[in-house]
Formats: structure tokens, sequence, C-alpha cells
């Protein structure tokens, strides 16, 4: 039997960053499965210690972005979902997938809005790190960078003082240094409290190798790695490590 | 009944019978009555073509339906069949007549086919497939295809980019049995953005900064949803742009080398895959066939089609799963003419049958001849073994869209078609390519003389006034909004730098599944051509590859598009031109080996103003691809390190023509640097040695603004202030200090080199033009330009890449 943990990549009409994300996914070490919403089911997640939504444009994202995804999923698999999470299952969200994620009530009550530009934004950001324990983000460092792409990644909660609290808490997993799109608190992504679903909108699988940086003499790269590698380390590493504890 | 004979078109078509489809009465026409119902049929047909279409109907001794009229409308127009590159021209240059027997076999198959034969098994397809493909390792090809839009761009700027770029990826993936679009490129020709209403000479023509605006978002939106990163462009404005904006969008696609070939059979199913079928997008192939006027943008509306990324990606997704599985035996896009044109190019041999009540409609109530050609996005037809359909259907459930079977391929080499039970189009598909031959003419006489270059007092002033012209601002706004990473193999970005927002010459994408990566690059110099149109051609050709080697592409293992854009070719003058400048891209690519692989042309780009037609300059596109042959070669076009030497390769003229120097000083007809290039060649393999060597940090072409704007924009990457001495600049003895600064001889790449490796270089370089220019440094932060003991240009770093960076945001 495959001793390598699974991850289940769902793929929505409209979804594009699936085969580079599944591509990083296999890089750490994850047997990746991307599978069609169409052929969705709750015994698809047997079995599966990751669900990836990954970027893309799920169903144009016409309506609000993540919106019809996040009504597909909740009627086909909501309450499965919910039930992987609270068994020790690992949920992450990329770009559109973090949009669709805060959709679910699976994170903490923010909405991902027009970038205050008002422009679709494709640009490398440099992001604090605020929590280095999270199993997604532990081998990260406290600073490091990754591109974005989107029109809509302005996180924005009922008011200012709800943003704060997520950095207060540790909810705010990861902040922006500059003020790139109109962010809460510079938000770029936010983690639950079971510390097991976590959504960002920057794309860490662009920035596997130290080479995809736009400076070549980029010197951040240890072992040839980009930091979007040790984003996915980091989460692989806590799913191997959660199950020989509980073996 | 009256006599149809004497009835006008219109009454002939209302005193018709069958309501789905009509069968016209020809026979008995005249030239002017044929030509009379062309134009009312919305045919784009010439008179000949209408004589030509009754003699074929005379011989079958039958009428043709409107079904048929369509159908061969549609195949013989220029956007479809390129009669004009086809045609015979007689030519004459400064007196001397010439006769050119089709441009296109002439200059661009034969020069090509020469190439191919000198380089087996480099060229897997050409010319004959929607795209050309090149051979990136034993396992895979990649492939690129540019297209125009036009005429749908001037008229909806939103959607006819938007549907011009879905419409180029389609080709893609309608490439050998299905190719997987990896990157796109866009390059448009706008009026300047800051065009005033009163030099707008008609109504109804929307400002340059409105085409500007929905084309940068049409294609914004299309790019972003597929998922493929647009990597690669460029933007020219110019007046003779503000009534017919062009529109060029391409992608390049990966696919393995065993799914190139495909072959239809008798007894294989003809389905359709993707939207659905409506009345949008009547008559587009012929509608981009005729010249613009005022009443276009109200009447040809209809041309002008809505874009839907997400049915095309969940189509593309489909093809390229089923071709992974094996289920598909040919494809080809829905493109111009619609299931017309694709199951009469997929039934051009074998003949079948498609039965039109298959089809999958937007909205009930369409004629025939609306089914048939109707230019409806996001469909791609497939021939698959009827065997296969059941995994085919189960797919297309899989991936949510809708897969439809339309006919069967039979063996006779007759295209039928049928419709409520009618035979509606008959056609024995070997007439259907045969097109009259035109015959046109061409004049062009020389136009440029020496001109006195000015007096330059200050060179400073003149190099900030360069970095605020629109032909060299920073692009930034614009690329920003187009996702270039998304698919994560973009090495070379289109911007670059310690700060990422420094330019870059070619792209380059990594190939998931090859050690090999893929250079794209595009060059087009639509000033030069309006005085020399020859040195256009070459010099575009030239710069295209410049920057592909540069990059780090092996100078062996390129291919080039030729995409044309002109107004009139009736009009000699500007056929001339056009004539002219396919000489000039040909030779130079017989020398530098570099194949056109496909190519594309847009006619009648003029449009009738109040004060006259006003027609586009011949305007030339060069794309290409490249293959690196590993990841350390990649070479980007920003400033590295500190402690790097400068030097130049290539030969500086005298000549400031085409130059942005020149429009900007008004040197009108001065002449245009020609293309040295027996001796390009030599540098840029030489070039490509050293950068397998290890001795080439970064390398930047000179092209707009000329060696001065060169050296700053490789220094806008922020890391180091530059020392250059121009004293060994290898140049025309006659070579103002302008034509040295400023100038934009082709052929030439400044290239930055570990202080360790500069005398290798040089040795390398032995009896080629090549010379030390200088150093960076961290003394200072200025582009600090000597002659000799005269200090020509010390201008502060960041102040000139200020001016480069607001340029164009200003107006975006």
């Amino acid at each position: 039997m495959e001793d390598r943990p699974c991850a289940l990549l769902l793929k929505f009409p409209g979804t594009n960053c699936d085969a580079e994300t599944s591509r990083a996914l296999e890089a750490v070490g994850f047997v990746t499965e991307v599978l069609p919403v169409s052929a969705l089911k709750p015994e698809k997640l047997v079995g599966v210690s990751l669900v990836v939504l990954s970027g893309g444009f799920s169903y144009g994202d016409y309506v609000m972005s993540g919106r019809i995804a996040s009504l597909v999923t909740e009627q086909k698999i909501g309450a499965t979902l919910k039930d992987f999470r609270d068994n020790g299952g690992y949920i992450l969200g990329i770009c559109n997938g973090f949009q669709i994620l805060t959709q679910l009530d699976l994170l903490p009550a923010g909405s991902l809005v027009e970038n205050a530009s008002g422009r679709f934004q494709c640009q490398w950001v440099k992001m604090k790190n605020l929590a280095p324990k999270s199993p997604f983000l532990s081998r990260c460092p406290d600073e490091f960078e990754l591109p974005i792409a989107h029109a809509e990644g302005r996180l924005v909660t009922k008011d200012a003082a709800e943003a704060g609290g997520y950095v207060k808490s540790g909810a705010a997993a990861l902040v922006y240094t500059d003020d790139v799109n109109g962010s809460f608190e510079r938000i770029a992504g936010l983690t639950d409290e079971s510390g097991r679903v976590f959504g960002l909108m920057p794309h860490p699988e662009r920035f596997m190798k130290a080479r995809d940086h736009y400076d070549p003499d980029w010197n951040g790269g240890a072992e040839g790695r980009g930091s979007g590698y040790w984003l996915f380390q980091s989460l692989f590493e806590a799913i191997k490590e959660g199950e020989v504890s509980s073996e | 009944m009256s006599d149809p004979a004497t009835l006008n078109p219109l009454e002939r078509i209302a005193e018709a019978p069958a309501d789905h489809y009509r069968v016209l009465k020809i026979s008995d026409l005249d030239g002017d009555r044929l030509l009379e119902l062309s134009k009312f049929m919305k045919l784009s047909l010439s008179r000949e073509d209408m004589l030509a279409i009754q003699a074929i109907y005379a011989e079958w001794k039958r009428e043709p339906t409107d079904v048929e009229l369509e159908v061969i409308a549609q195949t013989w127009s220029e956007h479809c069949k390129h009669r004009i590159f086809g045609a015979t021209i007689a030519h004459e240059v400064d007196g001397k007549e010439e006769t050119v027997n089709s441009l296109f076999k002439t200059y661009i198959r034969d020069v090509s086919q020469r190439i191919f034969d000198s380089k087996p098994g480099f060229v897997l397809s050409a010319f004959h497939d929607n795209a050309g493909f090149i051979k990136l390792d034993d396992e895979l090809a990649i492939c690129l295809k540019a297209e125009t839009h036009n005429h749908p761009s001037a008229i909806e700027p939103y959607a006819g980019a938007n549907t011009g770029l879905g419409g180029v990826i389609r080709d893609i993936l309608g490439a050998g049995k299905g190719a997987k679009p990896i990157g796109s490129l866009d390059v448009f020709c706008f009026g300047a953005p800051d065009t005033t209403m009163e030099n707008i000479k008609a109504d109804d023509v929307i400002h340059p900064l409105g085409v500007m605006r929905g084309v940068v978002r049409g294609v914004r939106d299309y790019g972003n949803r597929m998922g493929i990163p647009t990597i690669s462009g460029a933007i020219q404005f110019d007046d003779s742009y503000i009534y017919n904006p062009l529109v060029f969008c391409g992608t390049a696609g990966v696919i393995p080398i065993k799914d190139i070939a495909k072959k239809i059979e008798p007894g294989m199913k003809v389905i359709s895959v993707g939207g659905r079928t409506g009345r949008d997008g009547l008559h587009g192939a012929t509608f981009s066939s005729a010249a613009l006027d005022t009443d276009s943008h109200e009447s040809d509306q209809q041309a002008v089609q809505i874009g839907n990324p997400i049915e095309e990606k969940k189509a593309a997704d489909f093809v390229l799963a089923a071709r992974d599985k094996g289920l598909i035996e040919f494809i080809t896009d829905c493109g111009a003419g619609g299931y017309s044109s694709a199951a009469g190019e997929m039934l051009e041999e074998c003949g079948g049958t498609i039965d039109l009540d298959q089809v999958k409609l937007k909205e009930p109530g369409l004629v025939s001849w609306e089914v048939f050609i109707s230019e409806s996005q996001e469909r791609m037809v497939l021939a698959v073994k009827e065997s296969s359909l059941p995994e085919l259907r189960k797919l297309a459930d899989l991936y949510e869209t809708e897969l439809t079977v339309l006919g069967t391929a039979d063996g006779s080499g007759i295209l039928k078609v049928t419709h409520h039970s009618n035979t509606v189009c008959e056609l024995d598909c070997s007439k259907l390519h045969d097109a009259p031959t035109r015959h046109l003419k061409g004049r062009w006489t020389k136009k440029t003389a020496l001109v006195e270059p000015p007096l330059l007092t200050n060179p400073g002033q003149a190099l900030r006034d360069l970095f605020t012209d629109f032909a060299i601002v920073s692009r930034e706004p614009i690329i920003r909004e187009y996702d270039h990473e998304v698919q994560g193999n973009t090495v070379l970005k289109p911007l670059a730098g310690a700060t990422g927002d420094a330019p870059q010459d070619a792209s380059v994408l990594r190939i998931s599944g090859s050690k090999r990566l893929m250079a794209m690059g595009v060059a087009l110099l639509p000033e030069w051509g309006k005085t020399d149109p020859y040195a256009m051609g070459a010099a575009c050709v030239d710069e295209c590859v410049r920057q592909l080697v540069a990059a780090g592409a092996d100078p062996e293992r390129l291919a080039i598009l030729d995409n044309f854009c002109m107004g009139n070719p009736d009009a000699e003058e500007e056929l001339g031109a056009l004539v002219e400048t396919v000489k000039g891209i040909a030779a130079v690519a017989e020398v530098y080996g570099a194949p056109f692989v496909s190519g594309k042309d847009s006619f009648y780009n003029y449009f009738e103003t109040k004060e006259g037609p006003v027609s586009i300059p011949v305007t030339i596109l060069i794309s290409g691809m490249g293959i690196i042959e590993e990841e350390s070669h990649v070479t980007g076009a920003s400033l590295r390190k500190s402690d790097s030497l400068l030097a130049i390769i290539g030969h500086t003229a005298s000549d400031l023509g085409g130059s942005v120097f020149a429009r900007r000083h008004g040197l009108e007809n001065a002449s245009v640097p020609a293309t040295r290039s027996d001796e390009a060649w030599a540098c840029y393999r030489k070039y490509y040695e050293a950068v397998k060597k290890g001795y080439i940090r970064s390398a930047h072409d000179v092209s707009e603004g000329g060696l001065a704007v060169t050296l700053a924009e490789m220094a806008f990457s922020g890391k180091a202030g530059l020392e250059i001495d121009l004293c060994s600049l290898p140049m025309d003895d006659d070579a103002s200090k302008a034509a040295m600064l400023f100038g934009e001889s082709p052929s030439r790449l400044v290239i930055e080199v570990a202080p360790e490796y500069l005398a290798k270089v040089a040795d390398l370089f032995e009896g080629l033009p090549f010379a030390a220019l200088g150093r960076a440094t961290t003394a200072h932060a200025n582009l600090h330009i000597e002659w000799g003991k005269e200090t020509l240009v010390n201008e502060p770093l960041a102040d000139l890449k200020s001016l480069w960076k607001t340029g164009l945001a200003r107006y975006y």
C-alpha cells in the first residue's frame, strides 16, 4: 500500500492552477489526485490527508469569486469536509481556493473583495510569517516572498477590530509587509482554530525553485528551493508526523 | 411569379421557396448582378469570384443553395485563403519591373523549405496545420501561432480582443491532435493615448485610450481565466492606427511528437465539443476581408462575438484528457467560417455528411446557412472512431462540456450537409479550395534621403525626452494585469531586475517533462516601413531572432511567424510596400536559418474618414520561438552585479531613420539602417558560445531609443550605476553623436560580463564588431557616458527610471 500521504485537489470548471499545484505537492512527497468536481462524492475523502483548492477562476468567478464553487462543494461534501477537518484532515486553499474557503465557513469570518486598485495584480510580494508554529508555515522563514495574481484579494472583515483580532490571535498567519491590495491589517493568509485549515492569496506553487524568482541572483534559496517549497514541505512534515504519532 | 432575372437580389431571395434554405438562380445573372448579390449577402466575393462560381455551377448543371454560396464565400475569403499572398503581382521597384507569382510561395514557403531541408527533423510541421511545430527534444514538440483580430477590436475593443485570444488558443488546441497552450503573446498598435478629439476625423470612432483599455481587459479576462500566462508583447503608437487599431494575439503550445500527425478516415464520426451555436459571429471571416467605415460601427456588430473563457477552459481540459487517452484522430478549431470551415477542412479529401439537426443551438430558428457558418466561440471539431464515443461522452460529462455528433466521414470526397431532411449543400471538396488567382499591381520608389543629423547640444536632455516617449515607456501597468506566472513555468518574466520592474526582451518558459526551455519574442517596427519597408522586414526578423538568442536560445533552433497587416491592397504603393517587406523578411530569415512555420495576414485596414481614406502603414509582426538547451543558459536583460564589465556586439551605423529620436526631432525620410545579416549571424553564434561557457551575466538588445536607452534600461535593475566610454564603439566613420547614442541600428546587443571573462569573450569575437564599453559601479547611481574626454550623458538612473515608469501609467 502507498505509504505517502494522499492529497485530493478539487478541480472546478475554470480551476487552472491544478497542474502546477499538483506538481508542487508531488515534489514534497504527496500522492496527488486531481478530481474534477463532477465526480466529487463524500467517499472520495476516504484515505485522504489533505484537501486542496487551487487557484483559477471557478465557474468564471462572474458572480463573486468562489461563490458558485463554494455552493457546489457545500452541496456535494459540505458536512463530510467539516468531519474531515475535525478528524485531523488538512485543508489548503490557494488564491481562488482561499476565496472558496472563506465562503465555506471553514476559516475566520472575512471576505475577499476587489483589490483597492480596482485592477488585476500580477506581482511579487513580501510577507511576514506570523504563525511560525502553523503546520503550513513551520519551515518558512520569518519573511519571504511569493507571487500574487488576483483581482479580488482584499480581505475585509466586518470592522477593523475584527481583523486586528485575527492578528492578535494568530489567525492572520501571513501578512503583507506592504499595502498590496487594501487588505485589512495587510492580511495575506488566514488559518482556523484547529490550525489545519489555511487559505492564502499568494501562490506558493509558483515559487518552488530559487530560479523562479524574478531576480536571478536572489540568494534566499537554500538547496535551490524557492519559498513556496517550504510551505508545502512544512505541510508534508506535519502530516507525516501526525501519522506517526497516531499509529 | 415574376421573371427572376429582372428581380434585384433582395426580391430574388424573398421569392425563393423553402424556409430554412434557398436555391438561388444565378445562371442567368451578369457580372453586375452577381456582384450585387455578393454585396447583398455580405459574401465579400469579387465579380471574378462570382463569375467563377457561376461557371462551376454551369458545369454541374444546377443552381447553388444559399448554404453553398456561404460556404464558398467563407472558404474563398481573404481571411481563410490568403488570396493576396497567393496573387500574381506586377511589381515595380524604383522603375524596375518584376513579376511575383505568389508572395507566399516565393518568399515564405520556398525560403522555409530550404531551411527545413538544411535542418532535417527540426521542423516537424509547417503551414498546413493550425500551427507549426518544431522539435523540443526526443519526446516533445512546441508550436506557436499568432492571429490578428483588428476589425472586431476596432468596433468592440473588449470583445474583439477577448475572442481574438480565445481564437488563437483554440488554434493551439486544434494543432496536431491537440497541443497544450503554455504561453501567450499580445501585440497592439494604437493611436497615441493623448490623441485629441479634433484629430479624430470620423464619427463613431472609439478614442485610442478606450480602445487600449478595452483591448487589454479583453486579453486579460480571456488569458487569465484560461490559465495561460501572457508572457510576451509589444505596443506601438501612431496616428495611423486611430481608425484601424491592430490587435495581434499569439499562443504557444506543447505536444508529444507522436500526437502531431492526424488523419481522418471513412467511418469516423465528426463531433463538436464546447459551446453552442448562435447568431453571434455571422460573417466574421468575410467582414474581416473588407474595409471599415463609420457605418461599420453599427451594422457589423453582429460579426463581433462575446467570449466565454470558462466554456473554452472546459473544452480544453476535455481535449487534452481525450488526447492523452488516444481518443482523438483529428481535431481542428472552429474559427472563421465556423463549422463550414472546420468540417470543410476536415472533410476536404475524405468527404462526409454533416447533419445540422444535431447541432445544439443557443436560440431556435436559425436557418441552415446561419448554423453552418456561425462563428460562435468555444467550439472544437474532432474526428473520432465510433468505438471511442462512449469513453469520450464520459470525459465530456467529467469536464462538464457538451459533446455532439455532427456527422460521419464517408470517403466520397463530397461535403454533404443535411438539415430538416433536405440536402442543403453538396459540394465537391476539391473544387471548394480552388479560388481564382488574383492579379494585382505593386509599386515602390525609394523614399529616404541623406538627412543632416541635428546638433546634439544636450544629450542628457534628449535622453530624458526619449524616456517619456510612448514607444519606450514601461508597459508595466498593462503587464501586471496579465497573469504571467500561471502554470508555474515562467523563468524569464516580462519584468525583471532586482526590484522586478525592469524591462526584459524575450520571455522564457520551462516545459514540463523536458529539461529544455522555450524562449518567445516579438518584433515590429512600423515606423521604419513608412520609408523603407524592405529594411523594416529585415530588421524585424533580426530583432526577434536577436531577442531569442540573447535569452539563451540556440541560434540553430529557432522558428518564426510572419503576421502582416496593411491597408488597401488595390493601392499600388501600399501593395508595393508589402512586397518589399516580404522580401526583407525572407532575405534575413534565410541567412539566419530561421524558418517561417506559420503566418497570417490582415488586409483592408483602412478607414473612410471625412478627409478621405486613412490606411495603416504596412505592419509586420515577427514573433518567434527558440529552444534553450538547459536552464543555466537562460540569460536576462537586467544588470546583475556591481563589479561587471559591459561590452557591445554589433555595428553602429550613421543612419537615424526609423528611430524614436528621428521622429521626436522631426527628421523626415532619414535613411534607415540596413541589417548586416551575415555579420550579425556570425555574432549570434559566437554569443551563444559565450552563453554556453557561462561568460554572459545578462544581455539586452539595442532597439527603440538606441544604445543610451538600452544601457539605462539594463541598469534599471537597480544594482549599480554605469561608467561608459564610447571611444571604441564599432561604427560608421561618419556616425554622429546622435547616431551613437540614439540610432537604432539592428543586430546589436549590450552584454554584461564578469571581469575575469571579458578577455575570453573579446577573443571569441575576434574579427567581428565588438568593443568593451565600460563597467558597472557602486560609486554613483548614474548613467555616465563619455566619448573620449567629453561627457555626453550623466543622468541619475532613478530620474530616468521614474520618467520611464510613469509615462504610460498616467494614461492607463
